[in-house]
C-alpha cells in the first residue's frame, strides 16, 4: 500500500495523550493482514493485541460441531485480543481478516506493563470492551430477529465505517459465512439491494453506491452499535 | 456490618476472595432481598449498585424498539450484575430484572470502584470473570443463531437448575418466550416434547426437572461449554481460595 502508515490511524492509539502514544508505540509493529487470515484460532494462546489500521477483523464464535457465527467486527476504531487483558490467556473466539489492511501488533508483555500503570490506555480499552459487549449483545438480538436484507445492510454499513473508500473485496460465501447463513440467502439479498440501486456487486466486489439508502433500510441496530461507541469513547469517535 | 444470613448461600465470586479481602469488601455490603420481577435498572440508565446474588437470578434482556426480546445474560449466585462497572462504564446496556426471588449482596457503584482501584485480588477476579461474560456471550450469539428451540430450552431450564440450586422452579411460557426469543408456540412445543419424553414435568409455570442427564444430552453442547469456559478461567480461583481457608470442598 503506498499511503504511509501512521498508529494514529487507529482511533484507539490516536486518542491516547503523546507522551502515552510516545510510550507505547516504542513496541508497536506494523504488520500486513492479507484477507482470510486468522489472527487467532479460538482456544489459541494469545501472545498480541492488534490495533488496525486498514485492515477489518471479524470476530467469530464456532460452535463444538463447526458452525461459526460473526459476533463483532473490529477496524480502526478498536482493538483485536481484549481477551489478553481480562486475564485470560487464551481467545474464546477466531478472528479472521475480512478486508485486507494494516494493523500494529503489541505484544502482550508491554499491554500488561502498561495496565499496571493503570493510565489511559487502560481507560480506553476498557470501556471499548464495554462498546464490544454491546455490539456483540446487539448482533445477537439481530440475528434473531431481522431479516436477511437488514443484517446485510447493517454488515455492509459497519464495514464501510472501517473501510477507506466506499468499495470491499468480498465474496458472497464469505458473507454468508459471517452472518451465518446460506449463500443462496446472501445472493437474494445483494439481489435486492442491487436492484434498489443501493451497492453494485461484481466478481468479489461490492461498491456502495448509496450509503443513505442502506441506513434507511438497516434495522436500529448499526445505529444502536455507533451510538453507544461514540458515547463511550467520545474521544474516539470520528466526525 | 451485615451479618450472613443463615439461609442464604454464598456468591461464587465472592468466595474467591480470600479472608481479609472479603472482610473488608463485606464490611461496605448490604445484604438485599431480590424480588420476582423487580427491575434491577433499565438499558442506558445509570447503574445505582452492583448485586452479588447469593440465591435468586437477574435476567438480562436486549429488547428491540417493536419490543422483541432476547435475553443475552443470566446471572445467579455465580456472578454478578453491574459488571459495565468493572469496564469504567457506569451505563448498562442491557434491562436487568429479577427472574426468580432470592437475596443478594450489594454495594453502591462508587464504593464498588473504590474498592476496585484498591483490591488488586478483586480486580484480577472480576476480570476473569468479564472474560468469562464475554466468552459466553458470544456463545450464547452462535447458539440462539444455530440449535433448535428444544436444545436451547433444555440448556436454559439446566442453567436455570443451577442457578436455583433446585431440580423445581417457576417460569412462565411467556418468559421462556423472550428469553430464547422465540414465538410462545414454539416454547410450547419444545416443552411439550421434553415433557412427553419424561425429561421434565411442566405445568402451569412450575418446571420440575425429572431426569438431569438425558435433559443435558437433549440441550445443545452450549450448556457443558458455558460452564467449562467458566470454570476455567476462575476454577484456579476456587481452589486457592480453599487453600487460604484451610477447608475441604
Amino acid at each position: 500500500m503506498a499511503i504511509a502508515q501512521d498508529p494514529r490511524q487507529n482511533y484507539l492509539l490516536a486518542a491516547l495523550p503523546t507522551e502515552d502514544l510516545e510510550r507505547v508505540r516504542k513496541n508497536l509493529k506494523l504488520v500486513e493482514l492479507p484477507l482470510g487470515e486468522a489472527l487467532y484460532e479460538s482456544g489459541s494462546r494469545q501472545r498480541a493485541v492488534y490495533f488496525p489500521t486498514t485492515a477489518i477483523v471479524s470476530l467469530l464464535h464456532t460452535l463444538a460441531d463447526g458452525s461459526s457465527v460473526e459476533i463483532a467486527v473490529v477496524g480502526n476504531e478498536g482493538v483485536i485480543g481484549v481477551s489478553l487483558f481480562m486475564g485470560g490467556e487464551t481467545t474464546p473466539s477466531r478472528a479472521v481478516v475480512q478486508s485486507a489492511g494494516h494493523a500494529y501488533r503489541w505484544p502482550g508483555k508491554f499491554l500488561k506493563e502498561e495496565f499496571t500503570l493503570g493510565g489511559p490506555m487502560q481507560h480506553l480499552l476498557l470501556r471499548y470492551t464495554q462498546a464490544l459487549l454491546t455490539q456483540m449483545a446487539q448482533t445477537a438480538v439481530c440475528n434473531r430477529h431481522h431479516s436477511l436484507d437488514q443484517q446485510l445492510c447493517r454488515w455492509l454499513l459497519l464495514s464501510l465505517d472501517r473501510l477507506v473508500g466506499n468499495e470491499l473485496v468480498m465474496t458472497q460465501e464469505l458473507i454468508a459465512n459471517m452472518l451465518g447463513v446460506r449463500r443462496e440467502g446472501v445472493t437474494e439479498a445483494a439481489g435486492n439491494l442491487q436492484s434498489a440501486g443501493l451497492i453494485r456487486y461484481s466478481r468479489g466486489r461490492i461498491k456502495v453506491l448509496d450509503r443513505a439508502g442502506l441506513e434507511a433500510r438497516t434495522c436500529e441496530c448499526y445505529s444502536v452499535v455507533k451510538r453507544e461507541f461514540d458515547r463511550l469513547l467520545p474521544a474516539v469517535a470520528r466526525t | 456490618m451485615a451479618s450472613f444470613n443463615q439461609g442464604a448461600g454464598e456468591n461464587r465470586l465472592l468466595a474467591t476472595l480470600a479472608g481479609p479481602h472479603r472482610r473488608r469488601l463485606l464490611a461496605d455490603f448490604d445484604q438485599v432481598e431480590l424480588r420476582s420481577g423487580e427491575v434491577i435498572c433499565i438499558s442506558g440508565e445509570r447503574l445505582k449498585h452492583v448485586y452479588f446474588p447469593t440465591d435468586g437470578i437477574i435476567s438480562l434482556v436486549t429488547t428491540l424498539r417493536d419490543g422483541s426480546r432476547l435475553e443475552v445474560g443470566s446471572i445467579g449466585h455465580e456472578g454478578m450484575q453491574g459488571s459495565s462497572l468493572i469496564l469504567g462504564v457506569n451505563t448498562s446496556a442491557q434491562h436487568a430484572t429479577v427472574q426468580r426471588s432470592g437475596t443478594a449482596w450489594r454495594l453502591g457503584a462508587a464504593m464498588f470502584r473504590r474498592h476496585l482501584g484498591n483490591n488488586i485480588a478483586l480486580r484480577q477476579m472480576l476480570n476473569c470473570y468479564m472474560y468469562v461474560l464475554m466468552g459466553q456471550l458470544a456463545q450464547a450469539t452462535a447458539c440462539s443463531h444455530y440449535h433448535q428451540v428444544r436444545a436451547r430450552l433444555a440448556r436454559r431450564l439446566l442453567m436455570n437448575r443451577d442457578q436455583a440450586r433446585g431440580n423445581q422452579f417457576h417460569v412462565t411460557q411467556e418468559f421462556l418466550a423472550h428469553m430464547l426469543g422465540v414465538r410462545r408456540v414454539g416454547v410450547t412445543n419444545a416443552a411439550n416434547s421434553l415433557r412427553e419424553e419424561g425429561l421434565i414435568d411442566y405445568r402451569r409455570g412450575a418446571v420440575t426437572i425429572l431426569d438431569g442427564p438425558a435433559l443435558e444430552l437433549a440441550s445443545c453442547a452450549c450448556y457443558r461449554g458455558a460452564k467449562d469456559m467458566y470454570e476455567g478461567a476462575l476454577g484456579s480461583l476456587f481452589s486457592t481460595r480453599l487453600r487460604h481457608a484451610g477447608a475441604p470442598a
